[in-house]
């Protein structure tokens, strides 16, 4: 637990020494205060005016729609914007350890080979759940105190994007593990979410596809890489009262995507000579 | 008993392979050493002759093709044999973003040094290197003397009981090399066991016991300086002996050179002298000369290491 605590403490150093840290939080506190004032302009109030909400009751019901949509599509672009600036800030920390003459140290010690990978881990996971929080919460107490409607699915962004960036990290473990490059370990992890993105779309693309094999292949890909985009869409259904947002599968499959990566990521790391 | 050496290696062999070609490099080949806790051990060899890949595997930073190594007598794969070791690695590069008492408090922590146990021991392992002004100055600061010095406090500060370094003086000035010496002198007390890969030569003449110098991998020479070198006893060239004697004179304390004739034993007095020869030919073996030997560690080392540009 020793080496743990100290290994975590460790890459928080290293973040906050590259101002990673501070980088992270500088950009989220930015857009928490592009929020405060956008809502200082008052928009919600213009876009009640430009839907033409007029009777009372249906206002009522008007304004709590509109909040709750302004809140899933806010969740989407705090999802998007919080994993990407996550995996760009966490791409060096991994090669970083492994330089020559700095692992040949760690590797002197009295610890598992697996333990100083997960330690490192679960440092970057921790620093990007901090600024997941603050940012999703920033962004929920401002909307919440311009609005006087607290929606607290809309909190639902937090844990969603922290999930998806621990399966994003594991990209990033495995391929800075195998490049120790810092470049690759951006590039891998933003490539599979385009091309997550692009794999959902699968209920058209299979009825535009001519061959069997090709459409089996598709879905193949589709199920075995990180649902990017359906987590996305599933919590903004969520968000929205959406009975029909569907959670299960897109969890499960990014889940074990991200296991199987991450246990990759440690084999390799024990079987390398450094 | 296994646990009377801090070092063992068994046949230890590392061959790097290509990953996209049949080209092999044999780094390390069936290196067997026994390192007795307590002395100082030095091992020597041409820039390429596998020295620090032989750490590594120690180490474990680097995994065997073959062979076995043991720390204390545990299996050096496993994470508690390298509890008791201290190490000051080559090319070092500590995380330049920690103050130089960041560093010891990190290292020592994986070390497994108690929190409060590292807080009393930092600041005296500081002034031990004369580091005590520098420990909140980011190590980014620190020369490369200073580095290695405080590499030196890194390692000792969980107060092993192997300590192995790597080059520790390479690139240090005069007076950090001293300052290094000084310190390693006051571990000699301690019972501390030091192995030290350099290829300082008077570095590990004047500071190790034994010595084992390596050629394209394997060991060409082990022993008691000593009996390795010259002007302190007696050398017997002999052919044609058996392996069985030969191994009889090695545990005798002998020390084995190859030659071009056979063998050359290194014996310190004229009885040990003796001895060997009445054994030799026991065993069958033929004695080519029998000679005082002059010697220093510089001529056994251009002799083993470098035989073809050795006078």
């Amino acid at each position: 637990m020793r080496t743990l605590i100290a290994l975590v403490a460790d890459t928080f150093q290293e973040a906050r020494a590259r101002w990673l840290f501070w980088g992270l939080f500088a950009l989220s506190t930015l857009l928490i205060l592009i929020f405060l004032f956008v809502l200082q302009i008052d928009l919600a109030a213009g876009a009640i005016t430009f839907l033409g909400i007029e009777t009372t009751t249906r206002r009522i019901y008007s304004i709590q729609k509109f909040v709750n949509v302004s809140y899933s599509w806010v969740s989407i672009a705090l999802y998007v914007w919080g994993t990407f600036l996550a995996v760009f800030a966490s791409a060096g920390l991994i090669p970083s350890v492994l330089e020559a003459g700095r692992i040949a140290l760690l590797l002197s010690k009295p610890l598992r080979r697996t333990s100083l990978l997960l330690g490192r881990y679960v440092g970057n996971m921790l620093i990007v759940s901090l600024n997941h929080i603050y940012l999703v919460l920033g962004v929920w107490i401002i909307l919440g105190l311009k609005t006087h409607i607290w929606a607290p699915r809309f909190l639902l962004a937090i844990p969603v994007s922290i999930f998806l960036f621990a399966v994003l990290l594991s990209v990033v473990v495995l391929v800075g593990v195998v490049s120790e490059s810092a470049a690759l370990s951006v590039m891998a992890p933003v490539g599979l979410s385009l091309i997550s993105v692009l794999l959902a779309q699968h209920k058209l693309v299979i009825r535009l596809l001519g061959s069997e094999w090709s459409r089996q292949l598709w879905m193949f890909f589709y199920w075995i890489l990180p649902k990017v985009f359906d987590l996305g869409t599933a919590m903004r259904q969520a968000i929205l009262f959406d009975r029909h947002a569907v959670w299960l599968a897109p969890i499960w499959t990014s889940a074990a995507f991200g296991i199987i990566v991450l246990a990759g990521a440690l084999h390799i790391f024990q079987k390398r000579d450094f | 008993m296994t646990g009377d050496f801090a070092i063992e290696t068994y046949g230890l062999e590392k061959i790097y392979r290509s990953r996209w070609s049949a080209r092999e490099i044999r780094a390390v080949s069936s290196v067997s050493l026994r390192v007795p806790a307590g002395v100082k051990y030095g091992l020597l060899g041409a820039n390429g002759a596998g020295k620090t890949t032989f750490v590594k595997l120690l180490l474990t930073a680097v995994h065997p093709t073959q062979g076995e190594a043991k720390l204390f007598g545990r299996d050096a794969r496993e994470p508690e044999a390298r509890r008791p070791v201290g190490y000051l690695p080559e090319n070092h590069r500590f995380p330049t973003y920690l103050t130089g008492y960041g560093m010891l408090d990190f290292y020592g922590a994986l070390s497994g040094v108690e929190a409060r146990e590292r807080k009393r021991r930092i600041p005296e392992f500081l002034e031990l290197v004369g580091l005590k002004d520098w420990a909140e100055v980011r190590i980014k600061k620190y020369s490369k003397g200073m580095l290695q010095r405080l590499g030196l406090a890194q390692a000792l500060l969980h107060r092993p009981k192997l300590l192995i370094l790597d080059e520790p003086t390479d690139g240090v000035d005069p007076v950090g090399r001293r300052e290094i010496r000084r310190v390693l002198d006051g571990l000699k007390e301690q019972g501390v066991t030091v192995f030290i890969n350099s290829h300082l030569l008077s570095e590990v003449e004047s500071f190790c016991e034994y010595v084992a110098i390596l050629r394209s991998g394997r060991v060409a020479v082990e022993g008691k300086i000593s009996n390795l070198l010259a002007g302190r006893g007696y050398r017997v060239t002999a052919s044609d002996v058996p392996a069985a004697a030969l191994a009889d004179i090695r545990q005798s304390g002998a020390s084995i050179l190859p030659a071009d004739e056979g063998v050359t034993i290194q014996v310190t007095t004229r009885e040990e002298a003796n001895v060997v020869i009445d054994k030799i030919r026991a065993a069958g073996g033929e004695i080519e000369s029998v000679a005082a030997s002059t010697s220093s560690l510089e001529d056994l080392f251009m002799k083993t290491a470098h035989p073809d540009k050795a006078a």
